[in-house]
């Protein structure tokens, strides 16, 4: 108990102030540069980037210890889901088993009980991916107003988490988004708010 | 040289007219608007260091289980909702969008506190929460426009002065359950409109989305072009608009934070409403001036005991300015005389009033101006008699102006009575009059006078627009009289054309009208429809009993065309059955009066 406060109040607005402001932009030294770990040494690109006809690496470590070993690196959620490639990488990691989603919160990004549930609906707690972008909607910028921005991509006409953000950490903006969000520049380059 | 400056020229217009479309687009949009709650945030509320704008209220991941990726928690606020005697719509706690704007507007949690910040870690905001005044709607929303009631068809056939959902425009969304909320008027992410309202206010246009107020569009408030400068109430405080008509509903109530709960008044005092204006300044005439004199109908004497519900048997005596006007409906008064043949139809200022019929009945709209003077005047529950004791009394004037009654002032029914030869064109046997005709302001414009029309107050009492004396050895002049002699001819009677001892009794004796003549009408007493016609029905301070050989006995009969007889005295004189006819009368009319004999009342 007072493990899990000492976490709450220490360890998490560290992790905030740390991922809030990364140092430097690029590959290298990112979260998502594995080269250190030993479990990802051999191949560290392999992690998301698996060669055609070959197995995936042996299994990273998992953050949550009671998580379903059998769903967390199979994709066949995603792939249900329609999601693209841009989201179904993702969330082989990003579902709460193998890499918390968001801080202090445990719970799966995409809901047990109703597997694949990527639209937009109530009870919806994260935005909406693998979902098409609105056609004609007063609401959105139009789809190729967004995409000339030259930040924002929609792979495949659809919204997927490589939408907004970048894994590789180009432009080393803080949650590894393609740009900066700075007057919510990313959100309102959808979004007519 | 002058080619450069050109360009310039050219590029400084580029450059304003680039400033032009981006400050449009920025009123439109979030960013740079009241919510832009960001560091570089154009309000005083504003984050210290954070400069996202989204954040505040949205996050992409982990959102609360709310539709629009919602970032903050609901308020656990238990809300007093608003109460009144004239809503249909069950009104619930506020719930849905609602409550995501309350979440700030209800001024109970912090600004910067958002699920995406750990809670030690909220955003620092230079305000913690929602500052009071206007815009913290606190946890009393009594005082604001309903939300959390279903706006659905049942609701709109309930209640007649709002519109059926269907026809309302969409860019008014309803909730999933076709419920109101916030967001029904407030777009949060567009102020263009100002006030973040999704259409415009000016005229109400947004109110009369829903509101359908009877006679609303054409009424003399909606269309008025007056300035509000001059207001008496509420003299510094600033309207949206210059002028009563662009103001709108907003001249009277107040959507959020009313003084006024009940019906969303912006005064305390209902009056007030009516009296910031009509004091002079901004309405043409004015009305504190009349109310203020000496008998009135002074709607200040008594607060909040009108009520649009309430029913004339059973309300607590009071006046207000609502009893007798609807202000929804008002127009003016094209005609602008009062007194004449025309004023039996409820007329512009009284419009969707509501009233008591002859009958008695209780009607929300007044069809005749009577019926809005009988909701009080017309059953005596709570009045007591008149103030002169006579043969019969009438407690209440709705007894008097019966059509049954052996004789009656022409109010609520035309007479046929052809001895009323006394009367001034354009009035003739036949036509009728309104309680206005002799209740009314003295300064009346329908009476040659400079105020406004109506029985606002008078100088003369009981409220009459003329000079009326009822003391005994009153001097026969123009004056005393002056109500009576308005429309029956002071030549006519003192000439004694009709009764042929008027001169007599009026200027020999100086006795007043009222001592024989009940003005209103007489109920039908003890005797037959002969004894009380012409409206005779003594005053007993002036006239006594007679003693006669079948005991004491005041009476008068009617014996038929100008003719009668008085058994009565009065002024030391007695008479027993003592006969009068008119000679000068005697011959056709008197036929005529018999072909129609039986009409006679």
């Amino acid at each position: 108990m007072m493990l899990r406060m000492a976490f709450r109040i220490v360890v998490i607005p560290l992790f905030i102030m740390m991922s809030g402001e990364t140092p430097k932009s690029g590959f290298e030294g990112s979260k998502h540069d594995f080269r250190k770990a030993e479990w990802a040494k051999s191949d560290p690109c392999a992690v998301c980037h698996t060669p055609v006809n070959e197995k995936p690496p042996a299994m990273p470590p998992l953050w949550d210890p009671k998580a379903d070993l059998n769903r967390t690196f199979g994709t066949p959620l995603a792939r249900s889901a329609g999601a693209g490639s841009g989201t179904a990488v993702c969330i082989r990691c990003h579902d709460g088993t193998v890499a918390r989603n968001m801080i202090g919160r445990k719970d799966p990004f995409i809901s047990r009980e109703h597997p694949g549930r990527f639209e937009a609906g109530h009870g919806r707690k994260d935005h909406p991916v693998g979902v098409d972008y609105p056609p004609i909607d007063r609401r959105y910028r139009p789809a190729n107003a967004v995409t000339a921005s030259g930040s924002v991509t929609l792979p495949g006409g659809k919204v997927e988490c490589t939408s907004c953000h970048d894994p590789h950490n180009f432009s080393g903006e803080k949650h590894m988004l393609v740009m900066s969000n700075a007057r919510s520049a990313l959100c309102l380059t959808c979004h007519k708010k | 040289m002058r080619r450069e400056g050109k360009f310039w020229g050219v590029a400084q217009a580029l450059g304003a007219g680039l400033c032009v479309v981006v400050a449009a687009r920025a009123d439109e949009s979030v960013v740079n608007s009241k919510h832009d709650l960001s560091a570089q945030g154009p309000g005083p509320i504003r984050a210290v260091q954070e400069n996202e704008i989204c954040v505040f209220c949205h996050t992409p991941h982990n959102a609360a289980p709310q539709t629009p990726l919602w970032n903050r928690a609901n308020p656990r606020t238990h809300y007093r909702i608003y109460e009144s005697s004239t809503t249909e719509a069950r009104i619930d706690q506020p719930s849905g969008p609602s409550k995501m704007c309350l979440s700030c507007h209800d001024g109970s949690m912090a600004l910067g506190n958002v699920l995406s910040r750990p809670v030690t870690h909220p955003i620092v905001m230079t305000a913690r929460t929602i500052p009071p005044g206007t815009k913290d709607l606190t946890n009393d929303l009594s005082d604001d426009h309903p939300i959390g009631f279903r706006y659905d068809r049942a609701l709109s056939n309930q209640d007649r002065q709002l519109k059926a959902p269907e026809i309302v425009s969409p860019d008014l969304p309803l909730g999933a359950h076709g419920e109101m909320h916030c967001t029904t008027c407030h777009d949060p992410h567009n102020n263009e409109l100002g006030d973040f309202l999704r259409e415009s206010d000016q005229m109400s246009l947004i109110c009369i989305s829903c509101h359908d107020l009877k006679g609303w569009p054409a009424s003399s408030h909606a269309l008025s072009n007056k300035t509000t400068v001059g207001r008496v109430v509420d003299a510094t405080e600033r309207l949206k608009y210059a002028t009563v008509g662009d103001n709108g509903c907003m001249n009277c109530h107040k959507v959020h934070s009313a003084p006024h709960r009940e019906r969303l008044l912006r005064f305390q005092r209902e009056e007030d409403g009516c009296l910031n204006c009509h004091s002079g300044a901004v309405a043409s005439f004015n009305i504190a001036a009349d109310i203020g004199k000496r008998s009135n109908h002074d709607g200040r004497r008594r607060t909040d005991v009108h009520d649009p519900t309430e029913r004339s048997l059973t309300m607590r005596r009071h006046v207000e300015c609502v009893d007798c006007h609807n202000p929804h409906a008002v127009e003016h008064n094209s005609i602008g005389q009062v007194a004449g043949t025309f004023g039996q139809v409820l007329k512009g200022p009284n419009f969707f009033a509501s009233g008591t019929t002859i009958s008695g009945r209780d009607v929300q709209q007044a069809s005749f101006l009577y019926e809005v003077c009988l909701k009080c005047h017309g059953d005596g529950v709570r009045q007591g008699p008149s103030e002169i004791t006579r043969q019969v009394t009438a407690y209440g004037v709705r007894a008097a102006f019966q059509p049954s009654n052996p004789s009656f002032h022409p109010v609520a029914a035309p007479r046929r009575n052809q001895d009323v030869i006394s009367l001034i064109p354009p009035l003739r046997v036949g036509s009728m009059i309104t309680c206005t005709d002799c209740h009314n302001s003295d300064s009346a414009r329908a009476l040659g006078g400079t105020g406004a029309n109506g029985p606002h107050g008078s100088i003369n009492e009981p409220l009459l627009a003329r000079n009326y004396d009822t003391t005994d050895s009153t001097t026969e002049s123009g004056h005393a009289y002056a109500l009576c002699y308005a429309c029956h001819a002071r030549e006519s009677i003192l000439n004694d054309e009709s009764f042929p001892l008027h001169r007599r009794h009026v200027v020999g004796q100086r006795t007043p009208c009222s001592a024989c003549h009940d003005p209103h009408g007489v109920p039908r007493g003890s005797g037959g429809s002969v004894n009380h016609a012409s409206l005779i029905n003594f005053d007993l301070s002036i006239v006594t009993a007679a003693k006669t050989p079948g005991g004491s006995k005041i009476e008068y009969l009617d014996t038929g065309s100008f003719s009668g007889s008085c058994t009565l005295a009065c002024h030391g004189v007695t008479h027993v059955n003592f006969p009068y006819s008119n000679p000068r009368q005697s011959g056709s009319r008197r036929i005529s009066s018999r072909a129609t004999a039986g009409g006679r009342p």
